[in-house]
């Protein structure tokens, strides 16, 4: 994603209102852009001094305050073919949850192939944002398993 | 009979595989590499798993992630059609011990066959004629000069474990023989990892016959003919044609009978080739056995009317053969021509997107393909396309056929062997069946000249 994407993006969610926020995940990239104001729509008393201080009687488009974030998460994706197992062995915990800190060289995960089973390491440090794939379920070559926010 | 087979390869044959399995009401399971993602098997099969980079040697040659995808897809059998892990004797083997069926011979009758000089000492014992050559390996120059003056000039020195041309040297005379040994040795060594050499008799116009099989596990086993596949370039088959214009009914039967006989003895199951060298007063030398269904396997279709793929599984499943000898007859005349993306002059592979795409119908034509316009021919694999095959009357009628067919075939953003198939088409040589291994390296040769000259 480039800037001017990116600056697109942006405006298409400022001049809509009824946006109220947007995330896009595309090549290892997620973007998130949120309103900073309240709800719009609401008439919540604490929201009028926002929505009055928006200057809604001018004739020109004004944005609003747009709070854009991006991340680069990192995934981590099969090099075999098999079936994926999130524990050692189905009675144990699963080796890392949405939220742990992993080390590079942590294992994640265990990928049974051929009666095998192959230990499957995190390339990078950092924290699980999302675990892909369900407990059991076959995987194909380059399959996302985890999305890691690097450290 | 099976529920569900995965095919283990790519292209056009993949896609043959799957035509045959969904007319038999057989699941289908493709495996694709990361370039081949939006290839046709892949959306035409029934499942579809990736099984790694486009490089071949960590997709379609891996062989634990194929083996994987066979056991979590659930499959019967393994269909693994030509090149890659067609000829793999220890494939085959991994296959046996995961009690997945390999659609094809067993991996004793694989790996026999697969060793060229085993093979044609093994052969030979059992009554097929072999161009006369060192029995086995050469291992010491003073063995090479003996060899090569009890056969006489000249000669060939081929790889044991080759294949595919390479490993090969004409040699003329002893001044060139110990030179050629060392050259073909290394390219051996660097080609199949083994440098082994073996030495036989050169037949200076020779053509190049082969012979369909087919025996089951029972027992069985026919022939289907012959295929002539005389107009290759650097041993790569470029047309193939059946009948083959030497042959009449009588030779046909007689070698025929004998090949039935060879492959009895040998305990052989599954569709085979016995490729056969032919010299000007048709004798038949035998040269190896091909294990695995064949690129040109249409033209025997074409002329039999038999479904070879069907019936491989069919026989694969443990059925006994489909047909008996008296009931193959021969209609007609057939021929295929190899569409390749490469250059027709240089031979040069021509990968890239297919910008245009047009292929011929019409009476008696039958394309087999997996490219179509926009579809992007990839750099990692062989560079064949599609094959043009036609059926006529006579051999006549199928090469005008063949040529209206290669005429009206628009095929437009790489370079690929189409003005070459015309050129050899009009040939007048060719056309009166005059060909040997060698034709098309004359008839090139002034222009490849031509060329580097300029």
């Amino acid at each position: 994603m480039n800037l001017k994407e990116l600056k697109e993006i942006i405006d298409i969610v400022t001049s809509n209102e009824s946006i109220e926020e947007l995330e896009i995940e595309k090549s290892g990239v997620r973007l998130r852009i949120r309103r900073s104001s309240n709800h719009v729509g609401s008439v919540s008393t604490a929201s009028v001094a926002s929505i009055a201080a928006s200057p809604t009687i001018t004739s020109a488009p004004a944005p609003s305050k747009v709070l854009a974030e991006i991340e680069e998460l990192f995934y981590i994706k099969s090099p075999i073919v098999g079936t994926f197992y999130t524990a050692p062995n189905p009675d144990s915990e699963p080796f890392v949850s949405v939220g742990d800190m992993v080390e590079k060289g942590s294992v994640l995960c265990i990928i049974e192939a051929m009666k095998l089973m192959n230990e499957i390491e995190s390339e990078v440090a950092g924290e699980i944002v999302s675990v892909l794939v369900e407990n059991g379920q076959p995987v194909e070559y380059g399959e996302r398993l985890f999305a890691i926010r690097p450290r | 009979m099976f529920r569900k087979i995965l095919v283990a390869n790519r292209g056009e044959i993949a896609l043959r595989i799957i035509y045959a399995c969904k007319e038999l009401g057989i699941k289908t399971v493709a495996v694709f590499s990361e370039a081949d993602r939006h290839a046709l098997h892949v959306r035409f099969a029934d499942e579809a798993i990736c099984i790694g980079p486009p490089k071949s040697s960590d997709s379609y040659l891996n062989i634990p992630n194929i083996i994987s995808t066979a056991e979590l897809s659930n499959v019967d059998a393994i269909h693994p059609g030509y090149g890659f892990l067609s000829e793999s004797a220890y494939f085959a083997e991994v296959c046996e011990a995961s009690r997945i069926k390999f659609i094809g011979p067993s991996s004793e009758a694989i790996r026999l066959m697969g060793d060229k000089a085993r093979a044609r000492s093994e052969m030979n014992r059992i009554g097929l004629p072999v161009l006369p050559g060192s029995a086995d390996s050469i291992h010491t120059d003073k063995e090479a000069i003996a060899t090569a003056e009890a056969i006489g000039y000249p000669v060939i020195i081929k790889a044991v474990a080759g294949g595919g041309g390479r490993g090969m040297r004409v040699v003329h005379s002893r001044n060139e023989l110990l030179s050629s040994l060392k050259t073909a040795q290394a390219e051996a060594a660097s080609a199949f990892g083994a440098p082994q050499c073996y030495i036989e008799k050169f037949i200076e116009r020779a053509r190049h016959i082969e012979f369909q099989v087919m025996a089951d596990e029972h027992g069985n086993a026919i022939h289907l003919g012959e295929r002539e596949c005389s107009i290759q370039r650097r041993h790569q088959k470029l047309i193939e044609e059946a009948p083959s214009v030497i042959m009449t009914p009588e030779l046909r039967a007689e070698v025929g009978c004998r090949v039935v006989q060879a492959i009895k003895k040998t305990g052989y199951s599954n569709v085979g080739t016995l490729e056969f060298l032919v010299d000007e007063k048709r004798q038949f030398y035998f040269m190896e056995m091909n294990t695995r269904i064949q690129v040109e396997h249409p033209v025997t279709e074409l002329v039999t009317g038999i479904d070879l793929i069907r019936d491989q599984i069919l026989i694969a499943a443990g059925d006994r053969l489909p047909h008996r000898q008296e009931d193959i007859q021969f209609r007609g005349h057939a021929l295929e021509c190899r569409i390749n993306a490469e250059d027709p002059v240089t031979h040069r592979p021509s990968p890239g997107k297919i910008t245009s795409w047009y292929s011929p119908g019409g009476p008696g034509v039958r394309v087999d393909t997996a490219a179509h316009a926009e579809y992007v021919v990839p750099p990692h694999y062989d560079s064949l396309i599609a094959k043009l095959i036609v059926h006529g009357s006579t051999r006549d009628e199928a090469i005008r056929r063949m040529d209206r067919a290669l005429e009206m075939f628009v095929l437009e953003g790489v370079k690929c062997t189409i003005p070459l198939h015309r050129q050899i088409l009009h040939n007048s040589a060719f056309r009166k069946g005059n060909i040997y291994t060698k034709f098309l390296e004359h008839l090139q040769e002034p222009r490849v000249r031509a060329v580097e000259m300029a």
